[in-house]
């Protein structure tokens, strides 16, 4: 996998349908809704990020307020920032395996302590071909499912070239799998049809 | 394969009786699927021919009721999933996928299975169903929104007696004047036409132009020849029509002149007293003597008859109106009814016209008079050949426009025309009923009627009037209620299935008439001149029927 791009973080907890990476660099923090990669036992496993979080690196102590601009703190005190770290979680949306995206969970979950990628533009593309990833967040406790969905279907529609035809498809597909929950779908939908 | 399958939904519930039901495809516009369209269902070993009776708007849930999307990207992607369009469809006939040679689309009498794909119907479709045109099979319209012929099978319609119902202005006189154009020329059967406003002889004015159309005669020539009761007219200064129609006296019974009561002012009591003097004077002879009499001859017979004389004056009065009609006459030169029988012996259909005397009084008079002397001809002609086992008199159709008149319950059973309708086809003759108000014609009557042509209605009682004894009234209603004016729903036993169509341009009618119009008319014109000819080497003796 010589042609990964830039890790951005390493897991440091995994359950089957989610984990947790640590962030290597305080600057950048991974954007909510985008798709990211790592790899265990030779299979590319997917997960969408849905929590973000910077925190002190001691759990017992929180970082204080100084009143004084981020940037500017920390070129004072370069220090600070060795307290402090990025944290992201991200749900599981599928795998690849023998070259085809799966859109549902792997056999297993990732590793601690595997490294973590962005997706590249052709995975994007693959993996939001059908919209079934959705449904596996929507079934899943305690996820901002309005906002995780409207997120990620607007960076897949931004992958394509702001192709209007996807966020047509995109729509119709949210319709369908939550037409039970029609006031689910109707934000959904309006959140997409916003970026347009 | 004529015209592209077009698919529009797929099957969704259903039955045979209720219908079937579909659910739209969500990239075709609602908008363009309108009631009375021909729809055709693929099912798995059948094709199902439909149609249209009804587009509804669905919702899968109450929520996007009560909270509807509002922008258009939303409404878009809701369409087809929270909400749909649901077509219900009337099954009409089937055909096997795979047909044999001579398999003819037949009855109902099953339902194709769940998301059977459903299609506008195409020309091929069209076709199988309602056969070629052809001389004997001419298109009279497509169907609506198709641009495909619609033919009616004139060997079935002339077996039966048949009706053009619409409201005024519905097109009706058109779409009757190219059927009687098509069963002339293709001498399916012999016409006879009472054509009370003008509009089956040389010409007829369009409304829509207000320029003259040209109507039988022009376009079919001698095959059609024409009677007047007003031989002066200022009309017929350019073209005669080819007879004058003279009636006497003597025929008029009273039951013509009760048909009339209402246009001649007529009380059972003035009735009560024309038997009275038809018993003691005779009949055919009570009317010319009663009408040449004056006052004092008059109180006379209040004396001699023993009759009231208020009654008795009061009926002369009425019925001196008869005396202002030109083609009733005391004595007569020339036997209308026996001219009349050599033209139809010559195979030459006949127009009567009314010229300045289309008034409803002559107009019934006339009508029921000749039409009781050809059935009581027809009757006898019939059931001699029977007996002789050969071929009757050529079939007749008889035209009536505002058949009401003549067909209202309280006199269709004692009018010709009851009698017609009722005896079917018996005696070879037959009606084609032409009228604006169909809900005064006879219940009974109007389930004798074969072939059902009908065009716009305003009147709910005319709609249900027209549906009497048909199935699936509920769908023919719907129809109905969304016609036009020019588009017809033809129903019964001339056409295998129900269809609205679009009655075909006048102008393209005429054009394609004249097409073969003169060859046939030529041939005619050659046959004639070999019976003259022989006519006048053996003998013209019997009148015979060929
Ligand atoms: N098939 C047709 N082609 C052309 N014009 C038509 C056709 N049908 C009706 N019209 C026009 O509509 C007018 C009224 O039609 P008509 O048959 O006289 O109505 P109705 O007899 O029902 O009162 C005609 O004069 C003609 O101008
Ligand atoms: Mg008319």
């Amino acid at each position: 996998m010589s042609e990964l791009s830039e890790r951005i973080g390493e897991i440091i907890q995994v359950s089957t349908t989610r984990f947790l990476a640590q962030s290597d660099d305080l600057s950048v923090l991974p954007h909510f809704g985008s798709f990211i990669k790592t790899q265990s036992q030779g299979m590319n496993i997917y997960g969408l990020v849905f929590n973000v979080y910077e925190t002190s690196i001691d759990p017992n102590r929180r970082a204080m307020a100084f009143g004084i601009e981020r940037a500017e703190l920390l070129r004072r005190q370069p220090q600070i920032a060795e307290f402090l770290k990025v944290e992201f979680e991200a749900v599981v949306i599928g795998f690849a395996d023998a070259g085809y995206i799966r859109a549902y969970l792997p056999p297993f979950p990732p590793r601690i302590h595997s490294f973590v990628y962005p997706c590249d533009s052709r995975e994007v593309i693959d993996l939001t071909e059908d919209l079934e990833f959705i449904r596996s967040v929507n079934a899943l406790p305690g996820l901002p499912v309005e906002e995780l969905a409207a997120a990620s279907i607007r960076l897949a529609y931004a992958e394509r070239g702001n192709d209007s035809a996807f966020l047509t498809r995109a729509g119709q597909e949210i319709a369908q799998l939550l037409k039970d929950e029609y006031e689910k779908a109707r934000s959904i939908i309006r959140r997409i049809s916003d970026g347009r | 394969m004529a015209g592209k399958t077009k698919h529009i939904g797929s099957i969704i519930a259903g039955s045979l009786l209720g219908g079937l039901e579909a659910k739209l495809d969500e990239d075709i516009n609602v908008e363009g699927i309108s009631v009375g369209r021909l729809i055709v269902v693929d099912g798995a070993l059948n094709k199902f021919f439909c149609l249209l009776k009804d587009v509804s708007l669905e919702a899968t849930n109450e929520d996007i009721l009560l909270n509807p999307p509002r922008d258009d990207f939303s409404k878009m992607v809701h369409a087809g999933v929270n909400t749909f369009y649901k077509l219900s469809l009337q099954p009409m006939l089937i055909t096997s996928q795979e047909p044999e040679a001579g398999d003819r689309p037949r009855p109902s009498t099953t339902v194709p299975p769940h998301f059977s794909p459903v299609c506008e119907a195409t020309a091929d479709d069209i076709s199988l169903i309602f056969g070629e045109p052809g001389l004997t099979n001419p298109e009279i319209g497509s169907p609506i929104f198709m641009d495909v012929p619609v033919c009616l099978n004139l060997e079935r319609f002339c077996k039966r007696s048949n009706a053009v119902f619409g409201k005024s202005g519905s097109g009706k006189s058109v779409l009757a004047r190219m059927i009687l154009g098509h069963l002339v020329k293709s001498d399916m059967a012999i016409n006879l036409i009472f054509d009370m406003h003008g509009e089956y002889g040389w010409s007829a004015t369009s409304e829509g132009s207000g320029l003259d159309d040209p109507s039988l005669r022009q376009l079919l020539g001698s095959k059609v020849a024409i009677f007047t009761v007003d031989a002066d007219s200022p009309l017929y200064r350019k073209i005669r029509p080819d007879y004058d129609v003279q009636i006497p006296c003597g025929i008029i019974e009273i039951a013509d002149l009760e048909l009339a009561a209402g246009e001649l002012g007529l009380t059972p009591a003035g009735i009560e007293t024309m038997y009275r003097l038809h018993d003691a004077w005779g009949e055919g002879k009570w009317l010319a003597k009663f009408l040449a009499m004056d006052a004092g001859e008059l109180s006379l017979v209040v004396e001699e008859l023993k009759v009231n004389d208020q009654a008795l004056g009061k009926l002369h009065r009425c019925l001196s109106r008869l005396k202002r009609l030109p083609f009733i006459k005391k004595e007569v030169a020339d036997d209308t009814v026996a001219r009349i029988m050599n033209e139809i012996r010559a195979g030459r259909h006949i127009v009567f016209q009314f010229g300045r005397f289309n008034s409803m009084l002559s107009y019934i008079l006339v009508a029921n008079i000749l039409t009781r002397r050809l059935h009581r001809l027809y009757v006898d002609k019939t059931d001699s050949a029977r007996a002789e086992g050969t071929e009757g008199p050529k079939p007749l159709v008889v035209t009536i426009e505002e058949a009401h008149k003549f067909l209202d319950p309280a006199v269709a059973r004692q009018t010709i025309f009851g009698t017609i309708a009722r005896e079917m086809r018996k005696y070879n003759m037959v009606l084609l009923l032409i009228d604006q108000r169909p809900s005064g014609i006879d219940d009974e009557i109007l389930s004798q009627v074969g072939t059902r042509i009908i065009g716009e209605l305003g009147d709910e009682r005319d709609i249900n009037a027209v549906l009497t004894g048909l199935p699936s009234q509920g769908t023919l209603k719907v129809l109905i209620n969304n016609l036009e004016p020019r588009q017809f729903l033809l129903t019964g036993f001339a056409l295998p299935m129900p269809v609205v169509i679009d009655a075909k341009e006048y102008g393209l009618f005429c054009d394609e008439l004249r097409v073969g119009a003169g060859v046939i008319g030529d041939e005619i014109e050659r046959r004639k001149s070999m019976d003259t000819l022989k006519a006048s080497v053996f003998g013209d003796d019997e009148i015979r029927f060929d």
